[in-house]
């Protein structure tokens, strides 16, 4: 039966207010909380449910990252995912070259369906499954919000600016996950001791003979410029006052 | 006898225009307490910005005799914070006094004003990599001046201690006017008695505290939180015990749950959900931390929690893999109030016994409520890390609120008769204030009180700080 390969990247929490480094080369992780993408968790959820449904035989987890990117791996393995694949990368590698290490796993593992987050939150690419389509020549769908399997095909509603549209694709296919498509699970203590001993392999980057090299160069990172500072009002006439005196009313 | 017109212009004028108001639909706020208990009454509502106006203040009300109430965010439990009914007492907001003064990072200190918000401090930690931990439900909007004369807990006094722990000096003005400088950010001083911890927790009856030298810790780089449903209260206190020996004192959280906790909270508050598939009898939300990163933290509890199911303490459990999972946690556990008052009419207790006697005593407290009112919904939550509980009760399905209510002059006593056989507190770390005065009087050792009366009367002779409050 079939496979489900899902991404994972790890990325600073959603939750955490990000730091820009001082000299403005990016972004501080030095002890700050990791998580998965939250559109990979969700995707990884959806997976996880195909799963269950008995749609799919085997969910596989990927991702490409440093070596502490296996901790979220194992995370997604302790969310019930079968086996893990890490491709180490030390350096940032961007959204192509990671859809070339995600088209070689691809013929290593002969996935009925690619499910990954429509983009990561650090750096909100959004590019990395349709690339991923493009290279491997097959239907994507994108922003899904609903996925409905049947037989060699899957319907997909996604969200888009007119509202819902729904698209029927042929599978192998990529599709990537919107933020309202499920709810993910929690991890339960007796899956994550589980986990422990789930199957996780390393490939190194060369290994796989993928083009890394970077397309664009960043200049700089800068915060976006702080709110300034609110002031107290006595009244509500002194409030019309104020506003009135700064052209706001 | 209501308060001269020429004095309330004095005090205005002490403040300037902005710093007082008398309108009554302004003042309003500062009548009502936030369980809206009590309703009081006031001409004024002063609001200084500095030390020196504060001084000013005190002096000249005791010089008039005039009874001044203290108030910080006025989220106090117990009514700590709102004037009396007739009118005859003025109300001193620290609102304006809210700067830090400074923060020494190498020292693990900050001195703060007694109007900075709660979270301000905490934020003000963070910014230079230092934890200040207190932690609780209000602290969007209640004052560190509120903190420690409150000496609040919240929900890491297991690991750092109450607010008392957490001050190495106070800037405090007396009843007469007098400032004492005792901003200390020593850790060693032993040069005579420890004032400053006369004026933490003493409700503002004492002085007004302008500002506080506090302790910072490092902040945690590593935190592990996790949901677990126990077996019952006994496995949860021999869970903590494991946790804390095995994490060599890590734990900064661990509160328990009863399912009826779960299920208001559930029913009531929008966006919350059970962790669980199955329903079960208790629960705890724990949470550990380290400054490390490198910690095995994460692998202790793995392995303690999973040694806990496996032995049956423990029925089930998740651990939190992101932020948002941690606050869906805290969130089950920080709406329990807001989920028994839409439920309905509720008896409430803030008692603490010791930790390991909680067990036995859930089951005695909750056996003898159940007879006093038989279908009376029994609530007993909180800082189980703390041997503090709130043994709250909601009204029985479908009975008569008022009816309930009124029972409820009968319930304390039978409760506060069973704490105090458990060598417990009928007020853990709520306070005294309005609510709790006759309590005082009856539960606290009479040399004690005695000893309570003499300061009182040395340091507010005229007994201007706010009247009415503790003794
Ligand atoms: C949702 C919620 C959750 C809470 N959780 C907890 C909890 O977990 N643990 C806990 O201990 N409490 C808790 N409380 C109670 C309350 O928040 C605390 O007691 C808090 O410390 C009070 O601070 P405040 O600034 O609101 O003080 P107020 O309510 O304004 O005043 C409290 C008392 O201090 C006096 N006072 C205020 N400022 C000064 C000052 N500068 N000098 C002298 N006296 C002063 C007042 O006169 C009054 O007696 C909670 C309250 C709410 C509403």
């Amino acid at each position: 039966m079939s496979k489900i390969l899902v991404a994972l990247k790890r990325v600073v929490d959603a939750n955490i207010r990000v730091r820009v480094k001082p000299d403005g080369s990016g972004v501080a992780t030095e002890g700050v909380k990791m998580s998965i993408n939250p559109f990979d968790e969700i995707a990884l959820e959806e997976a996880l449910r195909i799963k269950e449904k008995g749609a799919a035989a085997e969910v596989v987890v990927a991702s490409v990252g440093p070596d502490d990117a296996q901790q979220q791996l194992r995370t997604g393995l302790a969310m019930g995912a079968d086996r893990a694949i890490h491709v180490r990368a030390d350096q940032p590698i961007e959204p192509l070259a990671v859809a070339r290490v995600l088209l070689k796993l691809i013929e290593r593992e002969q996935p009925k369906i690619v499910l990954l987050g429509k983009q990561a939150i650090d750096d909100d690419n959004n590019q990395t499954g349709q690339m991923l389509a493009a290279l491997w020549n097959r239907p994507q769908a994108t922003f899904a919000s609903k996925v409905e399997l049947s037989g060699d095909t899957a319907r997909v509603s996604r969200e888009v600016d007119t509202g819902l549209e729904t698209i029927e694709i042929d599978l192998p296919a990529v599709i990537t996950t919107d933020l309202r498509l499920n709810e993910p699970r929690y991890v339960k203590l007796p899956e994550i001791m589980k986990a422990k001993k789930k199957p996780l392999e390393t490939l190194a980057l060369d290994e796989l003979g993928v083009d890394i090299t970077p397309q664009f160069k960043v200049l700089n990172y800068a915060p976006p410029p702080a709110r300034q500072k609110g002031i107290m009002v006595k009244d509500v006439a002194e409030l019309v006052a104020t506003l009135k005196q700064r052209g706001l009313l | 006898m209501a308060i001269r017109a020429s004095i309330l212009d004095e005090l205005r004028r002490i403040v300037g225009p902005a710093g007082y108001l008398d309108q009554p639909s302004d003042i309003e706020p500062y009548t009502i307490d936030h369980r809206r208990l009590y309703r009081g009454a006031t001409p004024l509502v002063l609001r200084p910005q500095s030390t020196e106006e504060v001084s000013r203040i005190l002096r000249l009300c005791n010089e008039e005799r005039i009874g001044v109430v203290p108030i910080g965010g006025n989220t106090s439990y117990c009514g700590g914070a709102t004037p009396s009914a007739d009118g005859n007492q003025i109300v001193v907001s620290l609102a304006r006094m809210r700067r830090i003064r400074s923060i020494d990072p190498d020292n693990f200190t900050l001195i703060a004003e007694a109007g900075c918000v709660l979270q301000e401090v905490q934020e003000a930690a963070a910014a230079v990599d230092r934890l200040f931990p207190l932690s609780l439900g209000s602290e969007g909007s209640c004052q560190l001046g509120g903190n420690l004369s409150t000496n609040a807990g919240g929900t890491a006094v297991l690991r750092y201690g109450m607010m008392r722990d957490l001050v190495l000096g106070l800037e405090v003005v007396l009843p007469d006017g007098r400032i004492w400088d005792g901003l200390s950010q020593l850790r060693k001083d032993n040069t005579g008695y420890d004032l400053r911890n006369l004026f933490i927790g003493a409700e503002g009856t004492l002085g007004i505290i302008t500002a506080a030298s506090c302790k910072l810790f490092s902040r945690p780089r590593e935190l592990i939180t996790a949901f677990a449903a126990v077996a019952d209260p006994s496995a949860a206190v021999t869970l903590l015990s494991r946790l804390r020996a095995a994490t060599g004192d890590a734990v900064s959280t661990f509160e328990l749950i009863p399912r009826f906790g779960l299920d208001l909270v559930i029913r009531h508050v929008p966006g919350t959900s059970d962790p669980f598939d199955e329903a079960h009898s208790w629960y705890v939300l724990t949470e550990v931390s380290s400054a490390r990163t490198d910690s095995e933290l994460r692998e202790i509890i793995e392995r303690e929690l999973f040694a806990a199911i496996e032995n049956g303490t423990v029925r089930d459990a998740v651990i939190a893999q992101n932020e948002a999972q941690r606050e869906a946690f805290w969130r089950l556990r920080e709406s329990i109030p807001e989920g028994q008052r839409l439920e309905g009419a509720s008896i409430k207790h803030d008692i603490s016994v010791p930790t390991s006697a909680l067990p036995r005593f859930i089951e005695e407290a909750s056996a003898m409520l159940n007879s006093l009112v038989p279908d009376a919904r029994i609530l007993p939550y909180g800082h189980l890390g703390d041997g503090n509980l709130h043994f709250n009760l909601s009204v029985p399905v479908g009975g008569d609120a008022a009816q309930f209510m009124a029972r409820a002059g009968q319930i304390h006593s039978a409760m506060y008769d069973l704490v105090a056989r458990y060598g417990g507190s009928f007020s853990a770390e709520h306070g005294i204030g309005q609510l709790k005065r006759t309590e005082l009087a009856r539960y606290k050792h009479p040399v004690a009180l005695e000893v309570m009366r003499a300061i009182k009367q040395t340091l507010d002779p005229n007994g201007i700080m706010n009247p009415g409050k503790v003794l």
